[in-house]
């Protein structure tokens, strides 16, 4: 296991300080020179030094016709190169005396035949001068935390929590946009590529020894070193989550085959059984990688699998119910001292069982307040979802039927959206006990939006809410698992 | 209990065997605590009387060789054997129907239960041998309900793979029969692992059935060591 950060192979190539930039040049159709964009666009602050055998700059940067030329010995190299040129490029890189490169030129060991045999020359010579390298046939890393993204596309959004080693380039590059959208972001995404030399397994190590990161997420195609897998997933899941996407397809799992009970096994049920005793959570869609990723990142642990569901409207409210059944966990009654305390504050509509669900509140600040802090508190409570609807609409036509003057409306507003978030967030940190919204408003809406900023998670359907709190409890129950060695 | 079992795989490697016989099976994963069923093999009828005598009515037959992997032809086998004389008749056709060298003819005890459940080792080209767990019975294919773990792995783990089964409810207490000995099944997935490990040569083994009978008890009834793994073993 890696300790210190600065131990893994992939330091340098997720957080370099100067970068040989081969294959971008002024043609601005190029991948490379796209590549090099994104790297400037997210204000890289260490040196950039593209490589070019004829332009005297590229992209306003000072080029050199020779990696040998450069005035000092960069930490990283990347290379966007067609493929018959890439080892002689990285023989000159290990001649520089560069010991990190990333190999984002395809048409290797993937396509066979000579693809197969320019790999293994590139491993000779990579291996004689000690060079580590991402790749080849990946889309290389974006660390925003680093303003590093030499991705080919721009990055956009915030540095956030998730780490991503990923077997598939568009699932870091593409889910820039998607995870802004929930406030979500990357503290390191990272293409494998072929593995050729770092493979996900590091990758993982890195990430858990990354403190940016606060959950692993992982897209997996293929685990190529099976033992070595479970063995550091095991150490790591106990300190930090691990969430993967299996897409299947591996020639591992096409070749499982159990000639006898023959029949019955498939690969998928193989990775099922290799996931659980890795303790990784297994996400059925790249959806719910997110998800999971985003509700384990940011949520407490709960002590158990009972959920108490705040609603104020009947169908979203049942719905979590049902959802929650189905994902395995259970629906407490509501007990007669949580009874007495609701009493007060709920409507004679309203109904106190779970889900609870109050039609309205008899305050409306009640509803972020009062009743979680109530509910969070049941002694049979392990966690809480609850629905959320308040779009700004009828909020300032609340706050104009109350004669408030329509200057002041976004101001108060704001502030209601922002006491109520930090309301929440404050039970949280009371309760320690996890709390997830559901909700079907926009998520440019003010409300959702300002939940968000306060890191409360909130999605975007009642039963993604209730499998992202059952992701939170099967870690509690595979991290226990793998705790209580014999 | 290493240089036991070492003996039985060389033995058959040496004999170019591509599998164990049943009883050879049997005697490996007995050396490594699986529970089997209590068995003889002989090679005459007189034989077989004082083996079903020890043993105790009712009796099963099989025909017993490397070659026989399948024991799907019904003049195999013949269940539920009562006494000599259904005795006599049984192993009169086995012997004639089986077109085969013979290692010998099974005598073997006759396990009551009505839950199975399958245990079996295989080999992954990355993860090395897995162990599956799976509910047994005439509805194993339609059902299909397999769990997997890598070997090597702890009782926890083993545990596990059993709450794991869907249908995990058929090794609780059911319809006044006791619950399964865990344990024992537990004992076994790791014993499987574990063989996975220490014999390279043995690419798979198929317990099929286990026989869970109305005391809990658990037992092979039925198992086949396929080799042909990685031949040099470890």
């Amino acid at each position: 296991m890696v300790n210190n950060i600065k131990e893994s192979p992939l330091y340098r190539i997720i957080n370099p300080r100067s970068i040989a930039f081969f294959g971008a040049s002024n043609r601005f159709s190029s991948m490379g020179t796209n590549q090099l964009n994104s790297l400037k666009s997210l204000g890289f602050e260490g040196s950039i030094y593209p490589i070019h055998p004829r332009e005297k700059k590229v992209l306003d940067l000072v080029a050199y016709q020779r990696v040998q030329d450069l005035p000092e010995i960069p930490d990283l190299a990347v290379m966007v190169l067609p493929t018959e040129v890439v080892p002689q490029v990285m023989e000159e890189c290990g001649q520089k005396g560069i010991r990190h490169a990333i190999v984002v030129s395809g048409g290797f060991k993937e396509v066979g035949g000579s693809g197969a045999e320019l790999e293994k020359r590139l491993l000779a010579v990579a291996d004689r001068y000690g060079i580590r390298f991402l790749g080849p046939n990946c889309l290389g890393v974006a660390n925003p935390h680093h303003k590093f993204n030499m991705t080919f596309l721009p990055f956009e959004g915030q540095a956030g929590f998730i780490g991503l080693a990923s077997q598939s380039g568009s699932l870091i590059t593409q889910m820039f946009g998607y995870l802004r959208r929930f406030g979500l972001g990357f503290s390191a995404g990272i293409s494998v590529g072929n593995e050729a030399r770092v493979d996900i397994v590091e990758c993982m190590q890195y990430l858990a020894a990354c403190p940016h990161t606060r959950v692993i997420g992982l897209y997996v195609e293929t685990i190529r070193r099976g033992r070595a897998f479970i063995e550091t997933a095991r150490a790591i899941v106990p300190h930090k989550p691990v969430v993967a996407f299996y897409a299947g397809g591996s020639e591992a799992g096409k070749r499982a085959g159990f000639s006898h009970t023959g029949a019955l096994a498939g690969p998928d049920a193989l990775y099922d059984g290799v996931f659980r005793q890795s303790g990784v959570i297994r996400a059925n869609s790249i959806t719910e990688l997110f998800d999971f990723c985003w509700a384990l990142g940011a949520c407490p642990r709960p002590g158990g699998k009972r959920i108490i569901v705040q609603t104020h409207s009947g169908g979203p409210g049942a719905a979590a119910a049902d959802a929650c059944s189905r994902s395995g966990l259970e629906l407490p009654s509501i007990l007669v001292p949580t009874r007495q305390q609701l009493a007060p504050l709920v409507p004679h509509t309203g109904s106190v069982s779970n889900p609870v669900d109050l039609t309205f509140a008899k305050n409306p600040l009640d509803y972020f307040a009062a009743i979680p802090d109530i509910l969070l508190g049941a002694e049979n409570a392990d966690g809480l979802l609850i629905y959320f609807l308040a779009p700004s609409q009828s909020i300032r036509r609340t706050m104009q039927d109350m004669g408030v003057s329509d200057d002041q409306i976004p101001q108060l507003t704001e502030k209601l959206f922002t006491d109520q978030s930090r309301a929440l967030t404050d039970l949280i940190e009371k309760h320690q006990k996890p709390l997830i919204g559901f909700t079907f408003q926009e998520y440019n809406d003010l409300f959702v939006r300002t939940l968000l900023e306060h890191g409360i998670v909130v999605l975007p359907a009642p039963q993604r809410a209730a499998r992202a709190m059952a992701a939170l409890v099967r870690y509690q129950q595979l991290s226990e698992k793998i705790h209580s060695k014999q | 209990m290493m240089i036991e079992s070492m003996d039985l795989i060389k033995t058959a490697l040496d004999k170019r065997q591509r599998a164990l016989s049943e009883y050879t099976s049997k005697q490996l994963l007995r050396a490594y605590g699986i529970p089997v069923t209590q068995e003889t093999l002989v090679q005459n009828f007189t034989d077989a009387v004082s083996a079903a005598d020890a043993i105790g009515y009712p009796v099963v037959l099989k025909a017993c060789s490397p070659e026989l992997m399948h024991k799907t032809e019904a003049a195999c086998i013949a269940l539920g054997i009562r006494d000599e004389s259904e005795l006599r008749e049984a192993y009169q056709r086995i012997v004639t129907a089986i077109d085969l060298d013979l290692e010998g003819v099974l005598v073997q005890e006759m396990i009551a239960g009505q839950r199975e459940v399958v245990l079996g080792l295989s080999r992954d080209p990355q993860f090395g041998p897995c162990v599956m767990f799976g509910l047994g019975g005439i509805m194993t294919e339609i059902i299909n309900d397999t769990v997997f773990r890598v070997a090597p792995f702890d009782r926890i783990e083993a545990l596990d793979m059993l709450s794991e089964l869907r249908s995990s409810a058929i090794l609780d207490d059911f319809r006044g029969q006791a619950a399964a000995d865990s344990e024992t099944i537990c004992t076994a997935l790791m014993a499987l692992g574990q063989i996975g490990l220490d014999h390279g040569a043995v690419a798979e083994i198929d317990i099929n059935p286990m026989i869970i009978d109305p005391a809990g008890r658990v037992v092979a009834v039925d198992a086949l060591v396929v080799l042909g793994g990685e031949q040099n073993g470890q």
